[in-house]
This record gives C-alpha cells, sequence and structure tokens, in this order.
C-alpha cells in the first residue's frame, strides 16, 4: 500500500460505483445481445459495467447509428435505476468549498452521463463531464481527456473506483486509484492489488484529503478541536536541550 | 526494536522544549507498555526520539485536593491507584475499572497517562500493515477481521476502537485532565481530551494532545450525594485481555429516584462512548429491577456494525441490564 501522497487537488469521478448504486441488468444486456457475452449477470452494477467496457475496449468495429442508439436506451434505463449515494450532494458541496476541481470521467455514453448528472442535479459541482464519446474510447481514454480538459495534474488527482479494472486503468493514467470499499469482501480482495489509498464511504473522502494536506503542509486541521490550529515548529524551543543517549 | 534515542530531562518545561524541537518524531516515554511495542513492532508511525518523564518530580502522586477531590500524577502507575485507599474510599468504580485493566503485571508499570492517550489495538496496526495510523491510507479493519479491535458505531477512516479502560470509568465523575503546553496549562473534560478519529498534527490520533503537549494530571471533583457508580467489561478472558465490550455507569439518587447519570460504553467506538439518550432516559425514573430493560430498547440507537461485530452492541446492552440491576442490588 502506498505510503505518502502529494496534496490533491483534482478529483475525477465515475457515476458508476463512486456515485451511485447501478443496476447491473443494462450493463449485461448490452454486453450480451451487441457483443457476444455469455454467462450470468454480475450481482454488481460495477462489475457489469467494467466487464462491458473490456467486451467494448476488444471489439473491433465501433457501435454504429441503430446499435448505438439501442446501447444508449439500455444505458439510460441504467441511470434511471441508479441509487445515488445518500452522502454525494454533501460531500461534494464540501470539496467544492475545499477547492478541490472535481470533474466526471466516465465510459458511458455523453447522453447517459449528462443524464445522470442532471437527474441528480450534481451539474454545479463539475468543472466538466468526459466520456467516451469525447474522448473517443472507454477506460483509460475518458480519464485522460478528463485530466486534460480539466486541466488536472495527474500525480494530484485521485480517480475513485470500486474495481481492480478501474485500479489498473487509474494507474495507467498516472493518478490515485482510491477504492470505494462499497462490499468488505470484494474490498478486501481488491486491496490486493495495491490502490493508493480506500475509504469506506463519500463522506470520507474530505478528510482523507485534509490529512494528506496537513501531512504535506505540515498544517493542523483538527475538525471538532480547532482552538489550537497551528504549523508544527511554531513553538520555537528556547535553551539548550538535554543530549540524547543516542542516535536513531 | 526500531532505534531510537532517548532524552531524559528533569523538569516538564525541558521535556516539552524537547518534544517542540522534534515535532511528530518525538513521543513521551513513561509507562512504555504501549509504546514499546510499537518499537519492537518497527512500525512506521513509532517514534524516533523518546522523551523519557519518569524521572520528572511531581508527576507520581495521589493527592486530595482542597475541595475534597483527588488528583493523580500522569505517570502514577496504574497498581498504585489500585492500591489506593484513597481512591477506594472516593471513588470505588473507578479501583475497579483499573482493576480490570490486563494484568497485575502491566498495571505495574502502565501509568494512568498512559491508559489515557494509549495507541489503538488494532490487529492491522499492530501488525505492521499501512493503514491510516501507520503510514498509509486504508482501514484494513473495515474490510478484515473486525471482531474485536474495532467500531461497531461508526468510524472516520480509521475504525478501530478507542481501547482504554481508564477514561471509560473517569467520565462518569466528570473528572479533567490537566496538560502542560508551550502555551502554559491547558485543562479539557476527560471526553474532550479523547474525542476520538481526530487530526491532530498531521496525525489520526483518538487524543487532542499536541505533539509538544504533556499530560500531567487527572483531577476528579469530589463525589456528589448519593452517587452509585458500577463498572463492568466483557473479555475474552479474566485477564490480559482488551473489552470487547466495556460500561461505567454512574447514578446520582436521591432513596431510589435518579436525578442524574452518566452512561458511558467502551470498546466499541473510537471513543468512550457517552450515550445520552439513555442518560435522559433514565433521570427521574426509580431503580427497578425493569429499568434495565427499559433502558436497552433506547441505547446504541445509532449502531453502525461492521460485518463481523455487531455482537458487539448485545454485548454493551447486556452490559447495561446488569450494571443497572447491580446498582439496584
Amino acid at each position: 500500500m502506498q505510503t505518502g501522497m502529494p496534496t490533491i487537488t483534482g478529483l475525477l469521478l465515475d457515476p458508476v460505483g463512486c456515485l451511485a448504486e447501478f443496476p447491473p441488468g443494462p450493463f449485461h444486456e448490452i454486453a450480451v445481445r451487441f457483443f457476444g457475452r455469455k454467462g450470468k449477470a454480475s450481482q454488481s452494477g460495477s462489475r457489469s459495467y467494467w466487464h462491458l467496457l473490456n467486451l467494448m475496449e476488444a471489439a473491433e468495429t465501433p457501435l454504429d447509428g441503430e446499435r448505438r442508439n439501442a446501447v444508449e436506451a439500455l444505458e439510460a434505463e441504467a441511470v434511471a435505476g441508479a441509487s445515488v449515494y445518500e452522502d454525494v450532494l454533501p460531500v461534494l458541496a464540501e470539496l467544492t468549498t475545499m477547492g478541490i476541481r472535481l470533474a466526471i470521467s466516465s465510459s458511458l455514453s455523453r447522453a447517459a452521463a449528462m443524464r445522470f448528472v442532471e437527474r441528480c442535479s450534481l451539474g454545479e459541482f463539475f468543472s466538466g463531464v468526459w466520456t467516451r464519446d469525447d474522448a473517443g474510447g472507454v477506460k483509460l481514454a475518458p480519464l485522460l481527456r478528463a485530466l486534460g480538459g480539466a486541466s488536472l495534474t495527474p500525480e494530484k488527482t485521485m480517480f475513485l473506483t470500486d474495481t481492480v479494472e478501474g485500479i489498473r486503468v487509474a494507474r495507467s493514467a498516472g493518478v490515485h486509484a482510491v477504492l470505494m470499499m462499497n462490499d468488505p469482501d470484494e474490498a478486501r480482495r481488491l486491496a490486493m492489488h495495491n490502490p493508493a489509498g480506500g475509504v469506506v464511504s463519500l463522506h470520507e473522502i474530505p478528510d482523507f484529503l485534509r490529512l494528506i494536506a496537513a501531512q504535506n503542509q505540515r498544517r493542523l486541521r483538527i475538525g471538532e478541536y480547532p482552538a489550537q490550529v497551528e504549523a508544527i515548529g511554531a513553538v520555537k524551543p528556547e535553551g539548550d536541550l538535554l543530549k540524547p543517549s543516542g542516535r536513531p | 526494536m526500531k532505534k531510537v534515542s532517548i532524552y531524559r530531562p528533569s523538569t516538564v518545561d525541558e521535556a516539552i522544549q524537547i518534544l517542540s524541537q522534534h515535532g511528530t518524531s518525538a513521543s513521551v516515554y513513561a509507562g512504555g507498555t504501549d509504546l514499546l511495542i510499537r518499537l519492537k513492532n518497527r512500525l512506521e508511525q513509532a517514534p524516533s526520539f523518546l522523551v523519557d518523564i519518569k524521572k520528572i518530580d511531581h508527576l507520581r502522586y495521589i493527592k486530595e485536593d482542597a475541595q475534597g477531590g483527588v488528583e493523580i500524577g500522569a505517570a502514577t502507575k496504574l497498581a498504585e491507584l489500585a492500591d489506593s485507599r484513597l481512591l477506594q474510599e472516593k471513588y470505588p468504580m473507578l479501583v475497579e475499572a483499573i482493576n480490570k485493566i490486563s494484568s497485575p503485571e502491566l498495571r505495574n508499570a502502565s501509568t494512568l497517562g498512559g491508559d489515557l492517550l494509549q495507541e489503538v489495538w488494532c490487529q492491522y496496526l499492530r501488525g505492521g500493515y499501512s493503514c491510516w495510523r501507520n503510514g498509509g491510507y486504508i482501514c484494513y479493519g473495515a474490510i478484515g477481521d473486525n471482531s474485536y479491535y474495532h467500531s461497531a458505531m461508526g468510524g472516520r477512516l480509521c475504525y478501530a476502537v478507542y481501547p482504554g479502560d481508564a477514561a471509560t470509568a473517569l467520565i462518569p465523575f466528570d473528572a479533567r485532565a490537566k496538560l502542560a503546553t508551550p502555551q502554559g496549562v491547558k485543562e479539557l473534560s476527560i471526553e474532550q481530551l479523547v474525542p476520538g478519529d481526530m487530526l491532530v498534527d498531521g496525525r489520526i490520533q483518538s487524543h487532542v494532545v499536541r505533539f509538544n503537549e504533556i499530560l500531567t494530571s487527572v483531577v476528579i471533583p469530589p463525589p456528589k450525594p448519593g452517587l452509585r457508580a458500577s463498572f463492568e467489561k466483557l473479555r475474552p478472558r479474566g485477564v490480559w485481555d482488551f473489552a470487547m465490550a466495556s460500561l461505567a455507569i454512574g447514578l446520582q439518587l436521591r432513596d431510589k429516584t435518579i436525578d442524574d447519570a452518566r452512561v458511558v460504553f467502551g470498546g466499541i467506538a473510537g471513543k468512550p462512548l457517552r450515550e445520552t439518550a439513555v442518560e435522559t432516559f433514565l433521570k427521574g425514573k426509580t431503580l427497578s429491577a425493569e429499568l434495565g430493560e427499559q433502558a436497552i430498547s433506547v441505547a446504541l440507537a445509532n449502531a453502525a456494525p461492521l460485518k463481523y461485530n455487531a455482537t458487539k452492541i448485545d454485548m454493551a446492552k447486556g452490559l447495561l441490564a446488569s450494571g443497572l440491576a447491580r446498582l439496584n442490588a
């Protein structure tokens, strides 16, 4: 597991798995109907989504007009059935107040991503929405497009994910993959893939970023105890100190 | 063992100067029953400089103050607290709690200050995992075995429970802690001292004591008239182990009527958890055999157990019933 991280200034989010629980059915149906997937649907919307992205990435021909419309209709169905995590709005508001630049980076179609943002009234928080349509590809492509579009420095940016593919994609883009530990058993497995960090819930992200900033700036920010907010080293020792009895 | 340098200051002011010079890479060393284990296990977060305060005068005492309360020096050994006739006479529940901390051997070494400010005993931290408290950015307890050392009441990044028993037992007496700081003496209630899940000097810790501050004493006000108190603790074995759940309860009684109540759970949250819903429920009630069952129904409504520790909540509720039954006996 990574130790030490630069102060984070940007956060990239994919609605699937980070902001809402999506139903697996529509993604699985797209995979079966248009990409020849066999077998049962995963119980997890995120896993079905990333399975689908793997198939899309491997496909030799891009989706044509009619197939594309059908795929977008199923994605719209997924968006309609998504349950937004209850802490999304307050957390995004807090992160915005903290000056963190937020952007959507998703392999959904632009229509589906925009529909999600509008449905949840999240537009005000994001500096942009970058999708597979904007990037001309899935997985890594929208991530790189969002980094450029939102003028984010990769080493100062986090990408939240709850899949191993998400961790790998973030790592290839040079951003810090942070695990959303929605399911403890799955998270335990994913933790073996060396993400930069992990949070149990989105509401921990502001504290996560404050901790990194405090470690880097050597400053304090004590949530419920503001009386002694000072920089480390502000108190200068006076007089001669005793000599230590050994050296570390 | 991690290599360290040891300072041996003779005054609190000298100790503060040394701590100020080294920032978070230094730590106060007294009993060592927590600190030395972290050093032995070579934890990333373990300090490189130890400031040994054992030779400092006026940190190891138990004395009655002018108001009839008791002041205890932070470097006083737990065994000395357990043997104190003054404490036994005024605060028998505190002595009962101290006697349930760890083993006799460790109580001979451990100090009151160390018990209050000890690091969590999460097996992942102590095993050297790069968790939030050890240089990393993840809580392994939240996704691993969380049956013993982790919170059943939610968390904030780190899900380890606050492990100390002394704080849990001191809160019903409205005890306060005195800290020596570069700016002078600071006084806090025990609840303010260990609020759990704090970000202090760029570190996650259970207490609010900064890198250049030293806990010097604990002051317990005189016992209130009619106060009856009880301490309960469940642990895997009768000695040594930390609480899976504990309860300190203090009732101020007028005959059998409860005028005021303090109900504090230990071992189930990131801090000693004062359960104000139960306290409010108990006020004005008559202490009776049925009260325990009724109190359980309002207790720990905000429980948020992890995958393997829901049983902690059942244990805590059971302790509430048995604690009230003991006080009614």
